[in-house]
């Protein structure tokens, strides 16, 4: 074998190490050395890293399937708003008698407000069946969520060259971004908000899991 | 169903003290190696004795799982250079690992008893 054979491939390590979600990545990383001192190919290596890679995240996927089912319930809420959501709960409000800056946040936010919470139905049913719910869990990811929307409903003032007009339509403009791309950054603003709001730490047991 | 049922149902479902047969299989080759039970040889005992070549990263995957499930325990030894300065990481089945997998002996063993012969082809 040549010395360049028996080096690890640095990408490879590096995949490994910061790719690979596992508790046991540095003895890993030294058995597929070892593999490798002992003959096998960096082609082997680096069929081994993808596979290592691609079974870590398939596990916290797993682990984390409460989360998203909340992401999915979420985005879905918020895509089907303007067709059947809480359109009307500005005016419930009574939006337009309440002092600025108060009357503009609520005319914005109060419907996403209402599909937050109505995400958050699913979470605390999926929080039950792990057996790690709890309230605290629930106010922190529904502020999170609710601090990430606002934030991205905010940006496009911040950065109007998101919008662009529609041809023929000079009251209206639409997101530059493709609809898909929305609703990925969507539903990674609910699972981003789970993932910090409900924390997954080591169980008594040693379990990678949701605590209680 | 009575609601207690169910959440008594809910609750089996979330212990999750069964062993899949991948997880068997490490556990059993952890057993076999004693106290030299580490990613390496466990992927050539797999090999060797059961004819499944399993990447290391399943391995290791399976071993986190249980892990988590308390039927393995496990230590850290010396780096070595071969490894490139990393440690190895022994695996030890703990107790709770060892009923484990008595009971699904038991259990495969019973259920293997009233099988007849498989079509095409006997047993």
């Amino acid at each position: 074998m040549t010395s360049r054979e028996a080096n690890p491939p640095r990408l490879a390590i590096w995949c490994l190490r910061h790719l690979c979600p596992g508790t046991h990545n540095e003895a890993l990383t030294g058995d597929l050395i070892e593999r490798l001192e002992e003959g096998a190919s960096r082609s082997w290596f680096w069929r081994q890293v993808f596979v290592a890679c691609t079974t870590g995240v398939w596990n916290e996927i797993r682990c984390r399937w409460v989360f998203l089912c909340y992401a999915a319930a979420g985005t879905v809420a918020v895509c089907l708003a303007p067709v059947h959501g809480p359109t009307r709960v500005p005016m419930w409000l009574h939006w337009s008698d309440l002092p600025w800056p108060l009357s503009q946040f609520v005319f914005e936010l109060s419907s996403p407000v209402i599909l937050t919470l109505a995400g958050l139905c699913v979470l605390a049913g999926g929080l039950a069946i792990e057996q790690s719910f709890r309230l605290a869990y629930l106010l922190r990811t529904w502020i999170i969520n609710f601090a990430l929307i606002a934030i991205g409903h905010y940006s496009i003032d911040a950065f109007p060259w998101l919008l662009r007009p529609i041809p023929g339509d000079p009251y209206h403009k639409v997101l530059v971004i493709p609809p898909a791309a929305q609703v990925l950054l969507l539903f990674s603003a609910f699972l981003v908000a789970a993932w910090l709001g409900c924390p997954m730490t080591k169980r008594a047991d040693g379990a990678q899991g949701l605590t209680a | 169903m009575r609601s207690c049922d169910f959440f008594n149902m809910v609750d089996e479902m979330t212990q999750r003290n069964y062993l899949g047969e991948m997880e068997l299989m490490v556990l059993l080759a952890i057993v076999r190696l004693g106290d030299y039970a580490y990613g390496v040889p466990i992927s050539k005992e797999l090999l060797l004795i059961a004819r499944r070549e399993v990447s290391i990263g399943s391995i290791y995957a399976a071993l986190e799982r249980l892990e988590g499930k308390g039927f393995v325990s496990s230590s850290l030894g010396e780096p070595t250079p071969q490894r490139g300065g990393r440690a190895k990481r022994y695996f030890r089945v703990s107790p709770r690992g060892l009923r484990a997998i008595r009971t699904t002996r038991v259990a495969l063993t019973g259920l293997w008893k009233g099988v007849p012969a498989l079509k095409g082809g006997s047993l």
